[in-house]
């Protein structure tokens, strides 16, 4: 599902850009507060944001399980970016492959997994020429904030009711249903295609890419906690 | 520290797997674009590793494995490096 520069309207692009560029601040300062833990010196003070404020340091440093999460953040990414070069073929003439977001937000928690698949659409784009430049953006949003945010919002929502691997799969399935449709919404907006016709395909289309996203997504979580010894985060 | 071995290995293993069994078809919004027509507003640009390809190894599937291997270790890089270069990092 990486958007191609041409596709979306440079303006809707930018928009794009600038809300990915807010969500990415946003995600980095929720894992740095669970990274970090306040100084030795600033914690027997007390005093961490009067260190802050005088010293322009945090008083704050990298815990051990910040330090952990931050490499554990990389191996996810590295997976992720390697379970997404598996092209499967799907029915007449088409495939389709990961996304990864429920996989990232599952082992890493909502904003950690959106940093993690975020880190592998840029390189993709940077690197690989996979996925336009203008529109890095907007496939931040379609794959990462949607992928690994929304995925994880539904994922914890529908745990509570069903088993762990039922909704994990149906949460999976959704990202991609969710992001076909915002892929095809981007589309209409940019008068790239019309609605009428480019929904229903999008749709039908990822809808069947998506049952391949579930059993991967669970097969991964799966091995990934049997080898690391990880915990779904909940 | 063997966990982490394993778990590099299995992440090796599945790009090298997916170099040479990946299908080729086009991915499901290619698809879509190919079948309604607009494939054509397609703005292509290339970069280092253009298609998942090393430039001085060919469109092979040992290039596209290479290629696969180095971006598996630029995104564990990334994050690698950040956990070891922050400002608030420990030192010891």
């Amino acid at each position: 599902m990486h958007l191609p520069d041409g596709f979306i309207n440079p303006n809707l692009a930018s928009g794009f850009g600038f809300a990915a560029v807010g969500a990415i601040v946003f995600a980095i300062n929720k894992v740095k507060q669970a990274v970090t833990e306040p100084t030795a010196q600033a914690a027997l003070a007390g005093v961490g944001n009067t260190v802050r404020s005088i010293s322009g340091k945090a008083g704050k440093s990298l815990s051990r399980f910040g330090q952990e999460y931050l490499v554990k953040m990389g191996l996810v990414s590295a997976l992720v970016f390697a379970a997404q070069m598996f092209n499967f073929p799907i029915a007449s003439g088409t495939s389709g492959h990961l996304i990864g977001g429920v996989l990232a937000a599952v082992l890493l928690g909502p904003w950690g997994g959106f940093l993690a698949i975020t880190a592998v659409v840029m390189i993709q784009a940077l690197f690989y020429a996979d996925g336009g430049l203008l529109v890095l953006g907007t496939n931040i949003i379609n794959m990462a904030l949607i992928g690994a945010v929304f995925g994880y919002y539904t994922y914890s929502g529908l745990r509570k009711k069903l088993p762990e691997l039922l909704a994990i799969g149906l949460a999976a399935w959704s990202s991609v249903f969710l992001a076909a449709l915002a892929c095809s919404i981007e589309l209409w907006f940019s008068g790239t295609y019309a609605i009428a016709q480019v929904l229903p395909a999008m749709l039908s289309v990822h809808a069947v890419i998506g049952i391949a996203e579930a059993l991967i997504t669970i097969t991964l979580v799966q091995v990934s906690k049997a080898v690391m010894g990880w915990e779904e985060v909940k | 520290m063997k966990k982490y071995i394993y778990y590099f290995v299995l992440i090796a293993l599945i790009a090298i797997a997916a170099s040479y069994l990946a299908s080729a078809f086009p991915d499901g919004l290619e698809f879509v674009a190919e079948k309604l027509g607009f494939i054509s507003a397609a703005v292509e640009h290339s970069s280092v590793m253009t298609d998942y390809t090393m430039p001085m190894l060919g469109e092979t599937s040992f290039s596209t494995a290479v290629s696969g291997l180095i971006g598996v270790g630029l995104c564990f890089g990334a994050f690698w490096v950040i956990s070891r270069s922050l400002p608030f990092s420990s030192r010891n």
